[in-house]
């Protein structure tokens, strides 16, 4: 029984959280109070783990969420079900894409997604750029990062790489 | 039809694998790395669609970094691509959290770890801006772009406009104009 509810539930999530991420904490939060499969403790224990794990929060959290209720295939029911809704979403949007590509409508939308999109990335680098403005060790590094890498691009892995190490070497010194 | 279709499901499944591996500091990463992979170092996505499935992405509902995967996957292979990049792009995080689930709450405390995260969310800042710089470069500029871009970049930083609400107000504003526009023609 746990597996159709866990299943239900998430896929719920899936098809209901905008906005990625932090956008399917609110559903976590109802599931908490409805159903004891973790505690509110227990779920900001694991919105904390998620962010020193690999992938996106929302992922970790459904995992998290299934392990601990169901075990090992409640973890793997709870992400699977989550990505359901758009993975047909996804196939749908594509195939309609690749149908009407000359339609008008189409290519007037796909023309405007495009400063749309450059707008969405730009609010997304001032929004994390605010809260690092009155870290001066932050700000040192970034422009260590975007100097290195404004001749030539390297790897976005070597940048994530390089910082992660800068950042165990301060903790190290403090 | 498909004209890249001849790299193999498996190749891919790795690759995504690899992305999915790195997706630290928020899902927003996931479009630098995107770009480096399918962009730059293969060529198999032209700069516009990845664009296209950004925005896209953000507006389905779900997890962004799996919805732009999957519309990469799809693009490649079909609809086993899709299903292929879902799989690849969680096998490490689910991996992850399975296997350190009972020593993860420690590991959130440990400083070192911390620190380390403090410099890959510094990292994440700098390849966003990358990005962005890069976007526009690549970009078609002409006084439609730059009117609905600033628009939107107002709606969203002045009016706290969430992003799907903008996408739609948006796209809805912006084909208005063009079949306006056409009528006059």
């Amino acid at each position: 029984m746990i597996y159709i509810h866990l299943f239900a539930e998430f896929f719920k999530i899936g098809l209901f959280s905008f906005g990625g991420g932090y956008a399917t904490i609110p559903f976590l939060y109802h599931i908490s109070q409805v159903y004891n499969w973790y505690s509110l403790d227990e779920l900001t224990q694991m919105v904390a783990v998620a962010s020193i794990t690999p992938g996106p929060v929302g992922i970790n959290v459904a995992t998290y969420a299934g392990l601990k209720s169901a075990g090992l295939l409640g973890s793997a029911l709870a992400t699977g079900a989550e990505m359901l809704p758009a993975l047909i979403l996804v196939i749908i949007v594509s195939k309609l894409l690749r149908k009407f590509s000359d339609n008008f409508y189409v290519k007037s939308i796909i023309e405007t997604l495009k400063p749309i999109s450059c707008a969405l990335l730009t609010s997304v680098a001032i929004g994390l750029l605010i809260p690092d403005l009155k870290d001066i060790k932050a700000l040192v590094l970034l422009a260590c990062l975007l100097l290195l890498s404004w001749k030539s691009k390297k790897d976005p892995l070597f940048y994530i790489f390089l910082a992660a190490f800068v950042g165990v070497v301060i903790s190290l010194i403090n | 039809m498909y004209e890249v279709g001849n790299m193999s499901l498996f190749r891919l499944f790795l690759i995504f694998v690899k992305i999915g591996a790195v997706l630290l500091g928020g899902g927003y990463v996931i479009l630098p790395i995107m770009n480096s992979e399918f962009v730059e170092k293969r060529s198999l996505i032209s700069n516009d669609d990845m664009i296209n499935y950004f925005a896209l992405s953000q507006s389905l509902p779900g997890i962004i970094a799996a919805n732009i995967s999957m519309f990469v996957g799809y693009k490649l292979r079909g609809k086993w691509g899709a299903i292929i990049a879902m799989l690849g792009v969680t096998f490490v995080p689910f991996w992850c959290i399975v296997l350190l689930a009972s020593v993860l709450g420690a590991l959130t405390q440990n400083s070192y770890v911390q620190g380390a995260l403090w410099g890959v969310g510094v990292a994440v800042i700098a390849l966003i801006m990358l990005t962005v710089r890069e976007m526009w470069q690549k970009s078609d500029k002409n006084i439609y772009f730059y009117t609905i871009f600033l628009l939107t970049l107002a709606s969203l930083l002045v009016f706290k406009l969430s992003p799907i609400q903008a996408i739609l107000i948006f796209t809805i504003i912006g084909v208005l104009y063009k079949r306006f526009a056409e009528r006059c023609e």
